[in-house]
């Protein structure tokens, strides 16, 4: 059991995720922003690390990793700023992030590392699901790593209760199929598409993530899952001066 | 994997058997009187098409008789089936392709078949029967673990749609070809189509892929795979399953035909380069892409795909695009289809390349500008997939080159392979042999190369070879050199070879050809170079450019500056003066004559 789901058995509504791009809006900031976000009531959180081909992202976060990467971060580099991670932060940590830098930073090694510093599940959107099932899933397995696998309204029944029976600690639900930074309406094919997810009782929780950005797309998600994860408005909120200070009050915006 | 059909005889069955599209129909020309063999139906035997070779089974046949049939109904191919000697089975060989067939039971030994080696074509490992052949029995398989020798092999004798898992198992690296005879019939010498066609099914599609194709899984061998985000998998797999069944059906295959004919001009001419031919000693091929509509091979692959988007309802199409060329193709088969078209193209390429932009643009299609990353092609295609990510249902995106998620790799290599396909009809027609020494051909994601390599791939005695771009050099930093430069990883969606960072970032490739400026290559190709069944190379700028310069001067056809990479090739090799090379001339040079313009100072 790691912290992902000690949270889940705690804690079962209203749950809610950040993630940032390490590295944005410079580097050495991964650990202050992850504190801040704790100590302003987040949940647990999603770290990205940049890479140079994002294409399940919108331009925001494509911008960060741009500049993340202008600003020399590497998985590397990202792992040393990770060493001071569990001295000051407690909520569960997720690593998200493509597949390509992983590959070369060998998956194996990268899965001990990651684990070593505390990271309990990581995010690959573009690892399918039978190259993990058949190669790697020993590797998250052993370093007591959840894997988190995405849905789309698209996802057939078959494939979500595959995915539900891999996954260990909770399944993303994108809100639609698209990418990340988009505006979301809750219109009717959307709801339908919570409730079909809701009506199959999947063991796993769910969170929700792509297109909330404020107090109303939140409470929509947390109607139907567990919680909801916000991503583009809160790096276009680190694009701004003094953006340590506002973390307290965006949370306040999304969460009140 | 090569399928073979044999024991034909009923005219309309005949015609029957070759809308299936096997590779050979066989004839059995045994016991049979002359004038018996004179009433096989000579007219339909004619009308069969090029690609299906048609094969005459002899069995201790005179030499005369033998010549006399080849003669009078062209047989493309002969399967000796009785006690012919390895010298006789060679004999033929200056006029066809020559099978030889031997009866296995577990005494069998194989050493008797090493004399042979060199003086056929191909074995036919049938069942050993008193009569030559034809119980419908089959042999023990596991003896073919025996068989050590370097000539490719049929399997025949008792193949059933119910050992067709069993054909699954035989992991042999000479098992060519399957060969169904009489347990695919209604009765002697009539053959059952719908059987036949489920086991064509099975073949082709699913169960014995070519050596070097695709498995089931998308991969060849440690490269393919379809690592794509979630969004994106409903899209992809509704191609997986859907494409092999579409593109194999007849009435696609008519259209698509019909297309690459009358509307792209196909075939493409062989042209016998005798200029060439002098200069480097060997006889020189250009097969000539550079003639179809647009100007290059990339419009195979476009009406392949717009007849597919066709079939799969979809109302729009999107595209990427580096130096335009799969770009206009695209916006061309849009307009001819009247399908709605948007082609990504990264903003540095719209202002290098700004032509083609206005091409695409009278033919009506919306060119949108990729302005993240390094604004090329390679962020072209990722603007292409977040579009495909938004819109999943009614939009299909026509990738192209052979790179991807599977099943894009092969299939845009299925739509290219025509290439070889008539190259060696045409090579067979112009010189009476059908395979050459080289194969040659530029390779960017490299959909011309893999379409020229195709049909050469199980030959393995073809030599294949792939220039890649080196830029200003392999070391200098600005390359494109993918197979000397890259490392394994995962780029748009396949494991393959591409440039990169020590951390995982890719690397903006450079070359001053906008066709070869790409990071990676298709994992298939990754695969050839790996177990080193093609030779990757490269070529730099000036190299190229000299060479579309000679290639204009000497043969009077300026090539584009991807083709002239291939051309320039020939420089570093050696040829023996009986070698016959091919190299695919991908494209026409008009779009390039600014910057031959520029380097030479016209």
């Amino acid at each position: 059991m790691n912290r992902l789901n000690q949270l889940f058995t705690s804690k079962k509504d209203n749950l809610l995720s950040i993630y940032f791009t390490a590295g944005y809006p410079a580097i050495n900031t991964t650990v202050d922003i992850a504190a801040a976000l704790e100590k302003a009531g987040a949940d647990f959180l999603e770290i990205g690390f940049p890479y140079s081909d994002p294409v399940a992202d919108g331009p925001t976060i494509q911008h960060s990793s741009e500049r993340a990467l202008e600003n020399g971060m590497t998985l590397n580099m990202l792992f040393e700023e990770l060493t001071e991670l569990r001295k000051r932060v407690t909520i569960p940590i997720l690593l998200m992030g493509y597949f390509n830098p992983i590959v070369q930073y060998g998956i194996e090694r990268f899965c001990k590392k990651a684990a070593e510093l505390g990271v309990d599940g990581i995010i690959v959107p573009d690892l399918p699901m039978y190259e993990y099932e058949q190669m790697y899933s020993s590797y998250f397995i052993d370093n007591n790593l959840s894997n988190i696998f995405l849905v789309t309204p698209q996802t057939s029944e078959d494939r979500i209760r595959k995915i539900d029976e891999l996954s260990n600690s909770f399944i993303y639900l994108l809100s639609s199929s698209s990418i990340t930074g988009g505006s979301l309406q809750l219109t009717n094919s959307i709801e339908d598409y919570y409730k079909r997810i809701k009506a199959m009782e999947l063991k796993n929780p769910t969170i929700i993530g792509f297109g909330i950005s404020d107090n109303n797309t939140f409470k929509q998600a947390c109607t139907y899952a567990n919680g909801a994860i916000v991503g583009s408005k809160f790096v276009k909120l680190l694009e701004e001066e003094n953006y340590m200070e506002k973390i307290p009050g965006f949370i306040k915006s999304i969460r009140p | 994997m090569k399928i073979k059909v044999c024991g034909l005889r009923d005219p309309e069955n005949i015609k029957a058997v070759a809308a299936l599209g096997p590779d050979y129909v066989g004839f059995i020309c045994y016991g049979l009187s002359p004038r018996y063999v004179a009433e096989l139906p000579g007219d339909v035997l004619k009308a069969l098409p090029a690609n299906i070779r048609k094969t005459a089974v002899f069995v201790n046949e005179s030499a005369e008789t033998i010549n006399s049939l080849i003669d009078k109904y062209a047989f493309d191919v002969i399967q000796l089936h009785g006690d012919e000697s390895a010298e006789f089975s060679n004999s033929f060989r200056n006029r066809v392709t020559v099978f030889k067939a031997f009866g296995l039971n577990d005494d069998f030994n194989f050493d008797q078949l090493t004399a042979y080696e060199n003086k056929v074509d191909y074995f036919l490992f049938d069942t050993k029967t008193a009569a030559y052949g034809g119980s419908g029995k089959t042999f023990n398989w596991d003896m073919l673990n025996n068989y050590k020798l370097a000539v490719p092999f049929f399997l025949s004798g008792g193949v059933s749609l119910d050992n067709m898992d069993e054909i699954k198992k035989i992991d042999h690296p000479q098992f060519y070809g399957v060969d169904l005879n009489s347990r695919f019939e209604t009765a002697p010498g009539v053959k059952d189509i719908s059987k036949l066609k489920q086991a064509f099914d099975i073949i082709r599609n699913k169960i014995l892929p070519m050596k070097y194709g695709v498995n089931e899984h998308g991969y060849y061998g440690d490269f393919g795979g379809a690592y794509i985000p979630e969004m994106l998998y409903p899209n992809v797999e509704e191609l997986r399953q859907q494409y092999l069944s579409i593109i194999n059906d007849a009435g696609f295959k008519a259209e698509f035909n019909d297309l690459l004919k009358n509307y792209v001009g196909r075939p493409s001419p062989l042209y016998h380069a005798k200029r060439y031919s002098e200069k480097y000693g060997a006889s020189i091929f250009f097969k000539r892409e550079d003639l179809n509509h647009t100007g290059s091979h990339k419009i195979n692959n476009a009406i392949g795909q717009i007849l597919l988007a066709k079939r799969l309802g979809k109302k729009r199409i999107i595209a990427e695009t580096g130096a335009g060329q799969h770009g206009v193709a695209t916006a061309t088969v849009c307009a001819l289809m009247g399908i709605e078209c948007v082609v990504y193209m990264g903003e540095i390429d719209m202002a290098r390349q700004a032509p083609n932009v206005s091409r695409m643009k009278m033919l009506g299609a919306t060119v949108k500008p990729a302005s993240s990353g390094s604004k090329t092609l390679k962020d072209a295609t990722n603007e292409a997939m977040r579009d495909w990510i938004a819109n999943p249902v009614d939009t299909h995106y026509i990738i192209g080159s052979v790179v991807g998620p599977y099943p894009y790799p092969d299939m845009v290599a299925r739509f290219q392979s025509v290439i070889s396909e008539e190259t060696k009809k045409q090579l067979l027609e112009q010189t009476g042999k059908e395979l050459p020494e080289y194969v040659m051909a530029c390779v960017g994601g490299g959909s011309n190369a893999m379409g020229m390599f195709y049909h050469f791939l199980d030959d393995e005695q073809v030599k294949l070879i792939a220039v890649e771009a080196a830029g200003k050099g392999v070391d200098s930093g600005h390359s494109a050199a993918t197979t000397f430069l890259g490392h394994e990883g995962v780029l748009h969606g396949s494991r393959t070879i591409l440039m990169q960072t020590p951390d995982g970032q890719v690397v903006e490739p450079y070359s001053i050809s906008a066709g070869l400026d790409y990071p990676g290559i298709g994992p298939q190709h990754a695969h050839l170079y790996k177990i080193n069944r093609a030779q990757y190379t490269s070529i730099t700028d000036d190299e190229a450019l000299q060479a579309g310069l000679l290639c204009s001067q000497m043969e009077g056809i300026i090539p584009a500056i991807e083709t002239a990479h291939a051309l320039a090739q020939l420089e570093k090799m050696t040829f023996k003066s009986d070698d016959t090379v091919v190299i695919c001339i991908s494209g026409r040079g008009d779009k390039d004559l600014d910057t031959y313009i520029k380097y030479f100072n016209f």
